[in-house]
């Protein structure tokens, strides 16, 4: 069953058309990828699909509700939750406290928001890190406690905006991991990356965007096989 | 004993001592200074709520300021209605208000806020200034004649000395410090500090932006009215400029800036280092000091011209603390102390 469904979204910047008629489904406790080339309208989307920007025409589908129009903290309680590109750590909150931020969202006990941040920072590897100050993890440790704050919220849907983004192979190694332990969990994903490797270990299914048009969706093998795309990021004559 | 024991051990004691001060202090200007200093800190920790936690630095809270004082004093001074019935009537306005100009000011981030806010305050001093029917304009409201209290037919006091204004201000900066132990200690606070760390990050956590932005402009608005209030009952009169000045929302914060903004201390501290300042300049004291130790002759160009401008300086000294503030202690004295805790923890391992 799809629990997300983009129905001929476009968005518009004054002339620029960053999405332009999107269409596509996302299956309950899949992975979906995301990928293109840069400027090729995927963070845009996301944002248009958790709110930060409405979309300029067509629909979007959560869980059988239309969400066009609710700002994001709606979208957020009706279980649909982001990372960012640009990671984005309450700085001057310990890592736990960040957590809990996320964990508040479903509860009014601080009591209990602390049970379920330290749980989350358990499943990302981060329970020795709780007392310290976001402000001064690593790169990866971030993106990381990225993933572990918006899994507080308890969503039923997770969109991971280049979490593997400036790190190292092992680092990168431990969010796939991480992705993958998430998916064994029943969670659906949808994932930006552009570690080719990466998209085609995790994803179910891909699609990739160019210039905000959708180029093509299918599994990783017939994407990778698809000449449009090789053209897309290689140019035409790799093609 | 754990830490959080020993606090709650010594905040008691503190708070035993105060109440004990008017047993054994009869000096009326010491107990005037204290008042003065519960009014600062009440001041202090309610923008604090506000932009300290939450990370909305208004420079408009004499507009909340002043329509507490302005309400009580009017409804006094015309209607003949108590104080402590006038104050709940500016606490709804004040609420009323809030929510109009947070509905309107809240849309602006940074900067755009702040300037939003300051323009509010502004038009409520001009108001001030023309409504003279209603506020009798730049005159001001002079009441000084308060009601006695009674609960019943006991009088409890007449408010003949200073005595009665010292507990009213001692009942406000406990009232305004257990409010923001609460808030920092509950969902709120964790909300209003994911706001001020990162909204867009925050928005996404599912905080509604402007429900929890506008809570904490509420709590902080009452707060300040609630101050705003006792400034006109203690002092007796009002007038805009003293209490919807730029000025007055200028003070507000500095108290945080200085002290420490977000933390629950600093207002304390910003008030004992601003309080007895402002309170030395005014009177002179730092002129006379400085003859008495015989750097200055009283006499001499120096000495006249100090003794002239010194009492009017007060807001060259103001901006020239900020300055060395955030040169030197960008997160206030709470900042600097709680560095050199840490300096010491690490020394000691």
């Amino acid at each position: 069953m799809a629990i997300l469904e983009i129905k001929n979204v476009s968005k518009f910047f004054g002339g620029l058309a960053a999405n332009s008629d999107v269409s596509f489904s996302v299956e309950e406790g899949s992975i979906m990828g995301l990928i293109g080339p840069n400027g090729a309208g995927k963070t845009t989307l996301f944002n248009c699909i958790t709110g930060y920007y409405p979309p300029s025409k067509g629909e979007i589908f959560f869980d059988g509700r239309r969400m066009n129009g609710l700002e994001p903290d709606k979208v957020c309680m009706l279980g649909m939750v982001r990372t960012w590109q640009k990671v984005r750590p309450l700085a001057k909150l310990s890592v736990v406290d960040n957590v809990m931020v996320g964990a508040l969202a479903r509860t009014w006990s601080l009591k209990t928001a602390r049970e379920m941040a330290l749980e989350q920072l358990k499943v990302v590897r981060m329970e020795h890190r709780a007392d310290f100050l976001a402000g001064g993890l690593p790169i990866g440790e971030r993106k990381k406690l990225e993933v572990a704050r918006a899994l507080a919220t308890q969503p039923k849907i997770l969109l991971l905006d280049e979490v593997m983004g400036g790190l190292n192979p092992a680092e990168s190694e431990e969010i796939i991991q991480l992705i993958l332990d998430i998916k064994k969990r029943g969670l659906t994903q949808m994932v930006i990356e552009h570690d080719m490797k990466a998209i085609m270990r995790i994803s179910d299914r891909i699609v990739v965007l160019n210039s905000g048009e959708k180029l093509t969706e299918g599994s990783p093998q017939e994407v990778v096989n698809n000449p449009d795309v090789i053209s897309a990021y290689l140019g035409e004559s790799h093609a | 004993m754990n830490k959080t024991t020993l606090k709650a051990v010594l905040v008691l004691i503190a708070l035993a001592v105060l109440l004990a001060v008017p047993k054994y202090v009869e000096s009326p200007y010491a107990l005037h200074m204290m008042i003065l200093l519960f009014l600062s800190v009440t001041m202090g920790q309610s923008w604090n709520i506000l932009g300290g936690y939450a990370g909305q630095h208004s420079v408009g809270h004499a507009a909340y300021f002043g329509v507490g004082a302005y309400t009580t004093m009017m409804l006094m001074h015309a209607k003949q209605i108590a104080p402590w019935y006038g104050v709940w009537i500016g606490i709804a306005l004040v609420v009323v208000v809030a929510l109009a100009i947070g509905s309107i000011c809240f849309r602006l981030r940074g900067p755009y806020f702040v300037l939003a806010s300051i323009a509010v305050a502004e038009i409520l001093r001009l108001s001030a200034i023309n409504l003279t029917t209603l506020t009798n304009g730049a005159e001001g409201i002079l009441a000084t004649e308060l009601p006695a209290f009674k609960i019943g037919e006991t009088v409890v006091t007449d408010f003949s000395t200073k005595v009665p204004f010292y507990y009213i201000g001692l009942f406000l900066i406990v009232l305004t410090i257990a409010i923001t132990y609460l808030v920092q200690h509950s969902k709120l606070g964790y909300f209003f500090q994911a706001i001020r760390e990162d909204q867009d990050a925050a928005h996404s956590l599912g905080i509604s932006i402007s429900l929890y932005k506008n809570i904490a402009l509420v709590i902080s608005a009452v707060l300040t009215s609630l101050a705003g209030s006792f400034y006109g009952i203690y002092v007796g009169f009002v007038d805009p400029p003293t209490v919807l000045g730029l000025d007055v929302s200028v003070q507000i914060m500095l108290i945080c800036i200085i002290g420490g903004m977000g933390t629950l201390w600093g207002p304390m501290l910003g008030s004992l280092v601003l309080v007895p300042l402002s309170e030395a300049l005014r009177s002179n004291m730092i002129t006379e000091a400085l003859v008495k130790v015989g750097m200055v002759n009283a006499e001499s160009k120096v000495g006249i011209f100090l003794k002239e401008n010194l009492s009017h300086a007060h807001v060259l000294l103001y901006g020239i603390l900020v300055v060395l503030v955030i040169l030197f202690m960008p997160d206030g004295l709470m900042g600097f102390v709680k560095k050199l805790a840490l300096r010491r923890k690490r020394e000691a391992i």
